[in-house]
Formats: structure tokens, sequence, C-alpha cells
């Protein structure tokens, strides 16, 4: 490997690293929000539980991980991949900087689709159309990224009637205490489900830069230094921030009750788990406020905020595409030369620094993550039905 | 022409459904036993254990059905 190549792996598995803190603290609120909105975690309680169970969700399945380093980029007729470590790159970097100003402006957007779209600019950009597997980008993320937040939706729609028509009767100061119980065991699999699915896609980035580096055999899966290290960024990202966005979808959407919040978790971790086990990379935001709409319906139709899920859903719509543009700049200016490259990391460190700076005026805290919750406290007694 | 395997999507979404089914019509049964019945009623805090039991069996069996260690 020769010195450039070597540094550009390097940089790959750094900012991989760097984007995989970032989902954490960009996604943790998708584990834990329902549970801190409801009052049945602490907030700093939830995001260590999440924390530690996204790492160990990394090492439950790595299905994601091969369907990223293998079903998206397609190899040669040589068996080479057709993209390169600088793509690569390029194509992270592009995800990172989406990633952050969303990630500012407090919208669930999708990191993954974030990654997947800068991905597939930069490949675009250095192999043509013909670098990419479009039949796995159908596949294997456009068809379950519509399908899973609608499924999830709905299992939430129906597990919410279920739970408000069988304790109907119950008297209603017992009831709730006992839904909380149940709530932190959701909350903390879709922690878990959150490991298995969005730890996965760094990993998937980190081998497929490694295989098209030559250091590893096509079509393999992770190694353990890569699980391991990519379950650490991910745990520590979740432990350490995600309170901002923990109130857009915890509170914003549609006010939650304990009973509404673990019909969601458990749709949402159902979810999360069925498809990373098929090796299907979804985004845990979307399946998360699928769930939140769908619960939202099963209680009453006119306390979900449509203009809130609305406003999600242009996130979602416009990721993929708009991670893709930015991938694809950052890809023609790295292949461009080695200064080219340089250029691109000093932009991304940049970025990310301004990004950090910008959200530290206006902190989401342990503090005021619960401000405009309905029924945040726990002595809080209102009507289930 | 893309090939799309319809099948594994119906796989997922009969297995979310069934899942949320199972685990909220058990355990907010066990919570309607619990608490109509009280503490007066031995069988109807067994049928309530029994309940909560089934939902922690079908959580852990979903675990082990992902772990590939486990096969």
């Amino acid at each position: 490997m020769d010195a450039t190549l070597l540094i550009t792996v390097v940089l790959v598995v750094v900012f991989a690293l760097v984007f995989d803190f970032t989902n954490g603290f960009h996604d943790t609120a998708n584990a834990m929000a329902t549970s801190v909105a409801t009052g049945a975690l602490k907030p700093r309680t939830a995001v260590v539980i999440a924390g530690v169970l996204n790492l160990v969700g990394a090492f439950l399945s790595t299905e994601v991980a091969k369907t990223i380093s293998s079903g998206i980029i397609r190899t040669d007729s040589s068996g080479h991949e057709m993209i390169t470590p600088a793509l690569i790159f390029a194509g992270l970097v592009g995800a990172i900087i989406w990633n952050l100003v969303t990630w500012y402006f407090g919208l669930p957007s999708s990191s993954s689709h974030a990654l997947f779209g800068g991905l597939i600019g930069a490949a675009i950009l250095g192999g043509g159309v013909g670098a990419i597997s479009w039949s796995g980008v159908v596949t294997s993320i456009v068809i379950p990224a519509v399908l899973a937040p609608i499924v999830a939706g709905i299992a939430a729609l129906i597990g919410t009637v279920i739970v408000y028509r069988m304790t109907k009767q119950a008297s209603v100061p017992h009831a709730k205490p006992a839904f909380r119980v149940a709530q932190t065991v959701s909350a903390s699999l879709v922690a878990l489900a959150h490991g298995t699915s969005d730890a996965q896609k760094t990993m998937g980035v980190i081998t497929l830069t490694l295989i098209a580096a030559n250091a590893q055999p096509a079509n393999t899966g992770p190694q353990f230094w890569v699980i391991l290290t990519c379950g650490l960024a991910i745990g520590l990202g979740t432990a350490i921030g995600g309170f901002r966005i923990m109130k857009t979808v915890g509170t914003r959407i549609t006010p939650v009750e304990s009973p509404q919040g673990f019909a969601a978790e458990s749709a949402s971790a159902a979810t999360i788990l069925a498809s990373s086990h098929l090796g299907f990379p979804l985004s845990t935001t979307q399946v998360v406020s699928g769930s939140i709409v769908g619960v939202g319906l099963g209680k009453r139709l006119s306390e979900v905020h449509w203009n809130v899920a609305g406003r999600i859903g242009l996130g979602w719509v416009f990721t993929l595409p708009a991670a893709a543009v930015v991938g694809a700049v950052a890809a023609w200016v790295a292949i461009s030369s080695t200064a080219g490259l340089v250029i691109v990391a000093i932009a991304a460190v940049v970025g990310v620094a301004v990004i950090f700076r910008l959200a530290g005026r206006k902190p989401v805290t342990a503090r005021n993550v619960n401000e405009g919750a309905p029924d945040a406290a726990p002595q809080t007694q209102g009507a289930l039905a | 022409m893309i090939e799309i395997d319809w099948s594994k999507f119906a796989i997922v979404a009969g297995v979310v459904l069934g899942a949320t089914i199972l685990l909220t019509l058990f355990c907010s049964g066990g919570v309607r036993l619990l608490e109509t019945a009280g503490a007066s009623s031995a069988a109807a805090r067994v049928g309530a254990y029994a309940c909560f039991a089934v939902c922690i069996a079908a959580v852990l069996f979903g675990l082990w059905v992902i772990v590939p260690q486990f096969h």
C-alpha cells in the first residue's frame, strides 16, 4: 500500500468513526425519546443505557454491514471495487456535513440516507452511473425506506388500540407505572436495535474501503477491530449527546403517554431488528417517527402534529439527493490531486467545528429536554382512554 | 429490469405486526388482570405473571433468532 492510499484509508477510518459518533449523537433520541417524554426514564439514565446497548447491538448482527460493503457499489469484471478509498472519503464528508446541518436545525432526517447519498454521489462522479448497483439501491434502500415507517406505524397503531382497549377498565393510577416498566424494556430494545442497524453502516463503509484498497478480500464481513471501534464510537456519541433531537421526536410530533410509548417502541424495535436480520439498512429515525405517528393515530387523529410530521417527511425526501450532491462535489475536489484531498479533509473538520460551535449557543440539555412535553411529571394522572 | 424479492418484505411486515400485537396484547392483558382483580385473587395474579412471562419469552426468542452465534 503506497503512502497516499494508506493516508486515505486512515482518513476514511477516522472520519467514519466521527460519523458514527455523530450518528449516536443525532439518533439517541430515537431509542429513548418516548421514555424521556413520559418520564419513564431520566434523560441522563436513558442516554447511558442507550449508549451501552448500542455497543452490544453492534456485535449482535452484522448483516447490514455486509449489505453496505458488498450490495451497493459494483465490482468491475476483474472483481475490483468500482470505488476508490478517496471517493469513499469524499462521500463520507458529504454525509457528515448533511448530518450535522440537519442535526443543528433539529430535523430528524436520516443519517443513514445521508451516508448512502454521499457514497452514491461520490461513486457516480468517480466511476459513472454504472458503478452503482441500482437493484441493490432499490431493494435494500429505497423500498425498505418507504415500507418500514409505514409498517412500523400500522403496527404501532394496532398496538395502541390494543393497549387502550385492554386497560380501559383498569384503575388508571396503577396502570401507568406498569407501562413505565414495560416501556423501559421496549426502549432498551430500540437502543439495541439501533446498534444492529446504525453502527453497521459505518462498519460497512470501513469494510468497503479496506476491500477497495485490496487490504481485505471482496464479499467478506467486517473484521473484529472494525466492529469494536464502530460500536464504541456510536455508543459514546449516544451517551454524550442527543438531547436536541429528543425534543422533536418525543414531544413535537404527538403527545406520548407510557402505554403509547410502549406500543411505539415495540413496533420500532420489531421493525428494525427484523430488517437488520435480513440485511436491510433502515433509518432508525424514519422507523421511530413512523411509529410515533401511528400511536398518535391510534389514540386520536387530531393529536398528530401533521406539520411536524410533514417537515420530517420533507427531510426524508431530500436527504439522499442532497447528500449525494455534497458527496459528488467533495469527490470532484478530492480526486483532483493530493492537495484536493487535503482540502476536503480540512473542509470537513471546519464544517464539523462550526456546527458544534453554533449548536453550543442554544443547547438542549438534560434540564430543558422535556419543556413543552405534556404528562412529563411522574405524578401526573390523566385519563387513559 | 430490477428483480425485487417481495417475500422478504412480506416476512418483515408479518414479523413486525405479529410481534407488536403479541407484546401489546399480553403486556396490557397482564396489567388488566393485576388491576381489575387486585391482590384478592391469586388466580388473576398467576394469570398476569403468565402474560408477562409470554412477553419476556417472545423478546428472548427474537434475540435468539437474530444472533448468529446461537445457531
